[in-house]
């Protein structure tokens, strides 16, 4: 794929060579040598290098430089080179007959050497186009890696680095910084997407200047938000929050605010984006408290339960107030030319008027501990039964949407009941609920459970089972238990190394579905080329940010009548 | 009038030379003629005679370069001497032996 040789011969042309040598014969013999191969700019001392680089540098691909010249010499080119961002891609190739100086230039910064005399030719443009290649495919990688705006990584390679970095310092202690700014979205309205631009990439150098400090990693997760990850005791975070904000505030007159939160010296058994997410719940505990920039993720057990108590002291209020909003993320029909918008998955946020957004994956786990999930979930399904039927009034359709169903649900009496009672009090069919399992409900496989599900498909309704894959079900187990809806996470299949285990796999998903008359939706799908190989297999519902995030339910309705607008032309 | 067999005659090594300019005799004279030129021999003297060895080691050392580049070895023999007693800051070497032997060579290829 990155085969940039291919270009060598190309009609791009030739690239453009700059050789830097005091002496007129090494210089027109060098320049006679690869004249074939490359257009050559030529400069006799290192003074008349750097012009030549300050007029050129966009278009030069390489610089073959002599080290000793009187005045500015070799040497003295390499740092300047290496310490400007215009110049310090370009990779150079040094002229040297003395092999002591091979170390230090290469400290400094070289690709490689050509020794003189000149030997053969071909071996000398062999070595530049080795060069440039080598210089070309790294800034192919390095474009696809970096996010544009800030050069910083993209969340995927950043989190795929930092694993990478515990792995060859396993002994250092690591720190997870979290940083946000307040009511971006408000800079950007008040003084245009030029103005907020500049505030990301001002934060962006600002977290460049630190990870180059303290040989850290950052990344711009999203939007507002960037990701550090830094050994711990580098950075002296009072300090850093207060620069950043003074930084700002000396910046421009738009009023700036960055938050930060922190998870110090992280649990290394933990999943490296749980310790983001740590560092995340810390910006969002001081998100309505201005006096504070930044806080320390709380380790301790006793606060953690502190804020678990008001998370469960909070809850019926939060029912009450309607803090739990309802998110929908479309599924799409892809069978067609146009892809058709068909139903949709409920997801739960839960907007807190104080510690704002708190994570789903905090607060879930801890009412499927004390049972309050079932409240909940009862209370989610109520909502989503209201809007399904307030879409089917506005816009005369039907879309179903799946509502998880938790495990401890499948013990309540009044399952059946309660959801017949709400289908019923919005004039809805059990095909417009679809109920979703998570597959580790499956495996206790417990006769309840089955007896339960077989109870709901009877009175029509269709059961999901969610997370397929990422939990124990073996394939005769999949035969025994009643389920017509198989969710694959393509997330799940992304951890296979190869393309083509995940292809194996995912066609003998299909196969198997189709064997046992069940239907698969996948989910978590982000890419073109996982769309068309899911069509090209059969797979043809499907979920995830290619076609949309989740979205609340203004959004989602408006996505709904764009669609619908669009059927009827 | 230069010519290869006159380069030969006086001890340069022609055939890696041109080999090195792959071959094109005009574009191989045209760079003797250049190096005959240099400045770095009269440099290379007065840095000497000056006792100032540091600037007359960087003068050695870019000709030896050079001049191994066009392959006229009947100069670079004294020039190679040069370069390595001065990099060795040998005060007692014998560098006016050698400047006469190069200076010796070096008229010899001009009057061609």
């Amino acid at each position: 794929m990155l085969k940039s040789h291919v270009k060598f011969h190309s009609t791009a042309g030739k690239r453009l060579v700059l050789i830097v040598d005091d002496e007129q014969v090494n210089r027109e013999l060098l320049g006679f040598i690869v004249s074939s191969d490359f257009d050559v700019l030529y400069a006799a001392s290192g003074e008349e290098a750097m012009q030549v680089l300050k007029e050129n540098a966009q278009h030069i691909s390489l610089v073959l430089l002599d080290l000793m010249m009187p005045g500015m010499d070799g040497f003295d080119v390499m740092r300047i080179m290496r310490n400007d961002s215009k110049y310090e891609e370009i990779p150079i190739l040094v002229l040297t007959n003395e092999e002591k100086a091979e170390v230090e230039s290469l400290r400094l910064g070289a690709s490689d050497f050509i020794i003189k005399p000149f030997r053969n030719p071909e071996v000398i443009i062999a070595r530049m186009q080795k060069a440039i290649e080598l210089f070309e495919d790294r800034r192919i990688i390095e474009s696809t890696e970096r996010e544009p705006l800030t050069g910083l990584f993209i969340k995927n390679y950043f989190y795929r680095y930092a694993e990478q970095y515990d792995q060859y310092h396993s002994d250092t202690e690591m720190d997870a910084v979290a940083l946000d700014i307040s009511h971006f979205h408000l800079i950007n309205e008040m003084y245009g997407r030029d103005a907020g631009d500049g505030v990301l990439r001002h934060l962006g150098a600002f977290l460049k200047d630190v990870i180059e400090r303290t040989n850290g990693l950052a990344c711009r997760l999203e939007a507002d938000k960037f990701l550090a990850y830094l050994p711990c005791g580098t950075e002296n975070y009072e300090e850093m929050f207060l620069k950043i904000n003074e930084h700002f505030n000396s910046y421009s007159d738009i009023n700036v605010r960055v938050r930060g939160g922190i998870y110090k010296s992280v649990d290394k058994e933990l999943d490296i984006e749980r310790r983001f997410d740590r560092a995340m719940q810390a910006v969002n505990q001081i998100k309505s408290d201005f006096t504070k920039s930044f806080s320390y993720y709380d380790i301790t057990k006793h606060e953690r339960e502190v804020y678990a108590e008001r998370l469960i002291s909070e809850f019926d209020t939060a029912i009450e107030s309607r803090q739990f909003k309802v998110y929908y993320q479309p599924k799409y029909n892809v069978q067609g030319d146009e892809p058709v918008l068909t139903s949709a998955e409920a997801l739960v946020r839960w907007n807190h008027p104080e510690l704002g957004m708190v994570s789903p994956g905090l607060f879930i786990p801890l009412f499927e501990k004390n049972g309050l999930i079932q409240k909940l979930d009862y209370h989610i399904w109520a909502r989503v039964a209201e809007d399904v039927r307030g879409w089917k009034e506005r816009f005369g359709r039907s879309v179903p949407v799946s509502v998880n169903v938790s495990r401890v649900d499948l013990y309540h009496h009044d399952l059946v009941t309660y959801l017949q009672k709400i289908l019923a009090e919005n004039s809805l069919s059990t095909k417009e609920m679809y109920l979703e399992i998570t597959e580790s409900a499956y495996t206790e496989n417990s006769d309840q459970i089955v007896y339960v599900i077989d109870l709901l498909r009877n009175k029509g309704f269709e059961i999901e089972m969610d997370d397929f894959g990422t939990g124990y079900s073996s394939l005769n187990m999949l035969a025994d238990i009643p389920v017509d809806i198989l969710k694959l996470d393509m997330k799940f299949v992304q951890n296979l190394r190869t393309n083509q285990k995940q292809e194996t796999l995912v066609r003998l998903i299909m196969d198997i579905a189709k064997y046992l008359k069940m239907r698969v939706v996948a989910e978590g799908v982000e890419e073109k080329s996982q769309v068309r190989f899911l069509k090209e297999v059969g797979c043809n519902i499907i979920q995830g940010y290619y076609f949309s995030k989740p979205l609340p339910e203004e959004e989602f309705a408006q996505l709904l009548q764009r669609c619908l607008t669009v059927s009827q032309k | 009038m230069i010519t290869i067999d006159a380069l030969k005659e006086l001890g340069a090594d022609t055939e890696e030379g041109l080999t090195r300019c792959m071959n094109n005799e005009a574009f191989y004279l045209r760079l003797v003629g250049i190096a005959l030129q240099d400045a770095n021999f009269a440099k290379l003297r007065a840095d000497i005679e000056a006792g100032n060895l540091d600037a007359a080691f960087e003068s050695a050392h870019a000709l030896k370069g050079m001049l191994g580049n066009v392959s006229l070895t009947n100069v670079e023999t004294p020039v190679v001497k040069i370069t390595e007693a001065l990099r060795a800051k040998d005060q007692d070497a014998d560098y006016a032996e050698w400047l006469t032997q190069m200076e010796t060579e070096l008229e010899k290829l001009r009057a061609l």
